[in-house]
């Protein structure tokens, strides 16, 4: 009964502001929506903000199949922000990041694989004379050490034997002099979880792989899970929110996202030049296979290929 | 997060409506609310996303009113605000009222607050919110966002929603009033004990006032009258004060003298008193009439040293009922001005 003190009496339809109303805030949103009845021709949800409410809202109230992939109760539900390091310039004042969800039973090393960062997928290596061959090997696989650090202690990923201490060489430079850092530790990141470190909301911490690649991560939130979030286990470390980067598309056709890059080329108009792998062999490359013109060619991995 | 246009005036109108009904009964909020229509704040054509982020920032401001420093009138206020909003909301599945994990025990308290002073409705609508899980239990009060604001928005209390000025008796409790009172009487008898006489302490011994503790009582009891009398002629002097402010509209020479007759008098009064100031909203009124008694009212207390001006808590369960009456009048900020002053 005291539900229905509270609700309007007859139908009311809730995109209709009423004429007459006393809330200020009505009257305020009223005008905006009639300025923007006004200059906007058609409106309709565009990609990115579908796919940001999609990535929001997905996962809500989703419950695992398998009874033993639930959450435990009392579980606590984390909320980072993971930064992409900086490729652009026009980056520089909104950095973007990625909002991942994490469980406080959840180890490191399970966040780790779960960040995607595009330096993870380069090749190295110059293939203007052997196009064919660009080995398939991507850095993710070659390089595979990396090191998140929490308040003072740095947990390196010690999974694999080629993984090395990345976060050594940062220890011996705060110990050879009295830098004022005390006590850096270094530990392994696949024995923890997160209910076992002790953090500070809002404040930066950070995550370096491929020994020179840094993410800024920052915990926004920290909660107890609820009813309404999703409770499978399997689904977590979850993105909820990325960054849209627009992808270069390739110089020729306009149409297919870059896979090559050229320097010094001759035949190309600008220098570096994108492109995509069809026109890249059609321009220099002839019937045979044989290089024509002098140019130095990189396989190319555009930041936007997440999307 | 920037804030919704026009929110928080439209909440703190209510709140304050309820405050003036001076009662903490649901159905007369539920009269406010719905001769305001309040839960069409969540109408207009919104898509999903947007709705979503509308219906957090406006859950996250009225959740402010909840906690304290407010006072209990206008915390019951917000619990029935929270209840409303939570429940007219449009976003499916509904969003949560974020609670930090350091306020979780004034909640508490403030839930067997309500059970002792037989609130009833008032501890059902919280009990139903909480079986409704409409709560998020979390570390920190506000959910942080990471862009750069133009300009820093201060958070700024309503005074009148705040409790009068209790510095004073956040000292001298009850409790405190208790053990002073067992103190003394231990006292007492060990001087007795000590002497020749047992039945009563040696005159060599008296240092102290017997009757200290009763005239802590009393002195707190006059001051706290004080304060109810001052408060009765400050919401006279408002309510003349809004009367004659509509004849005298234009007049703004007038009212740069009141101003700077009104700092002079706030700086004398903060020499005699502890009361907050007021806030900066209210400097556009024009305080132009003084009262005599008032004047003499406001001679007697500064002559009694402050360090002396106890107040007494009263008793628990009356206490209740006073407190919630007390929090109805308005705060004091301004003093009265005489009229030699504004003249200049």
């Amino acid at each position: 009964s005291i539900d229905t003190l509270m609700s309007s009496e007859k139908e009311e339809d809730p995109d209709v502001i009423p004429e007459d109303s006393s809330l200020l805030t009505l009257r305020i949103r009223k005008k905006v929506l009639e300025r923007r009845e006004e200059t906007i021709i058609v409106d309709r949800a565009c990609r990115q903000e579908t796919l940001t409410y999609e990535m929001e809202s997905h996962a809500t109230g989703k419950r695992p199949d398998n009874p033993t992939d639930l959450t435990e109760e009392g579980e606590l539900l984390l909320t980072l922000n993971i930064f992409y390091p900086v490729i652009f310039q026009k980056h520089k004042d909104h950095k973007p990041f990625q909002t991942v969800l994490v469980l406080g039973s959840q180890k490191l090393t399970e966040l780790r694989d779960s960040i995607s960062c595009v330096s993870d997928l380069q090749i190295g290596g110059e293939f203007s004379s052997q196009p064919d061959q660009a080995p398939e090997h991507i850095s993710k696989d070659l390089y595979k050490s990396a090191f998140f650090y929490f308040e003072g202690i740095f947990y390196n990923d010690k999974r694999y034997p080629e993984c090395r201490d990345l976060s050594r060489t940062i220890i011996e430079w705060s110990e050879s002099h009295d830098r004022g850092y005390e006590n850096l530790q270094s530990v392994k990141m696949e024995d923890y979880v997160f209910n076992d470190l002790t953090l500070k909301i809002g404040f930066p911490y950070l995550y370096c792989h491929q020994g020179n690649c840094e993410h800024i991560i920052i915990i926004t939130d920290i909660r107890l899970i609820h009813h309404d979030d999703c409770l499978d286990r399997n689904l977590y470390p979850l993105l909820i929110k990325k960054h849209w980067l627009c992808t270069r598309k390739c110089f020729v056709c306009k149409m297919y996202t870059a896979r090559w890059v050229t320097y010094g080329d001759s035949l190309a108009p600008q220098d570096p030049c994108f492109f995509c792998d069809v026109c890249f062999r059609m321009l220099h490359y002839d019937a045979e296979g044989n290089k024509l013109g002098e140019f130095l060619a990189y396989p190319y991995v555009d930041p936007g290929i997440f999307n | 997060m920037s804030a919704v246009p026009g929110l928080k005036e439209d909440c703190e109108e209510l709140l304050g409506a309820f405050q003036q009904a001076d009662t903490v009964r649901f159905e007369r909020f539920a009269e406010l609310w719905r001769e305001r229509r309040f839960h069409t704040v969540f109408h207009g054509r919104m898509r999903a996303l947007e709705r979503n982020k509308l219906t957090k920032k406006t859950l996250e401001l009225a959740q402010q009113y909840f906690l304290p420093p407010y006072s209990f009138q206008i915390r019951v206020g917000a619990l029935y605000l929270l209840y409303g909003l939570y429940n007219a909301q449009l976003c499916q599945p509904k969003q949560k009222i974020r609670i930090a994990l350091k306020d979780w025990p004034e909640i508490q308290k403030f839930q067997q607050d309500l059970l002792d002073s037989q609130h009833y409705d008032a501890a059902y609508i919280f009990r139903r919110l909480r079986l409704a899980r409409a709560f998020h239990f979390t570390a920190m009060p506000k959910l942080l966002t990471y862009r750069t604001k133009k300009k820093i928005e201060e958070n700024y209390f309503k005074e009148e929603f705040k409790d009068p000025s209790n510095r004073v008796n956040s000292l001298i409790t009850n409790d405190v009033l208790e053990e002073l009172m067992n103190i003394h009487d231990h006292y007492q008898k060990m001087k007795c004990v000590i002497s020749a006489d047992k039945s009563q302490p040696d005159k060599a011994l008296s240092l102290i006032k017997d009757d200290f503790v009763v005239n802590l009582k009393d002195i707190t009891l006059e001051h706290q009258e004080w304060q109810q009398n001052r408060m009765k002629l400050f919401q006279n002097a408002k309510e003349t004060d809004k009367t004659e402010n509509k004849k005298k509209e234009g007049a703004l020479l007038e009212s740069e003298g009141s101003e700077r007759a009104n700092a002079l008098a706030r700086i004398k009064y903060k020499s005699y008193s502890a009361v907050v100031e007021a806030s900066k909203s209210r400097r556009h009124r024009q305080v132009q009439l003084e009262s005599s008694e008032a004047g003499s009212s406001c001679g007697k207390s500064p002559s009694r040293s402050e360090k002396s001006r106890r107040r007494r808590q009263p008793a628990r369960r009356i206490g209740e009922i006073q407190v919630a009456k007390e929090t109805v009048t308005r705060h004091i900020g301004m003093p009265i001005i005489t009229e030699e002053n504004s003249d200049e």
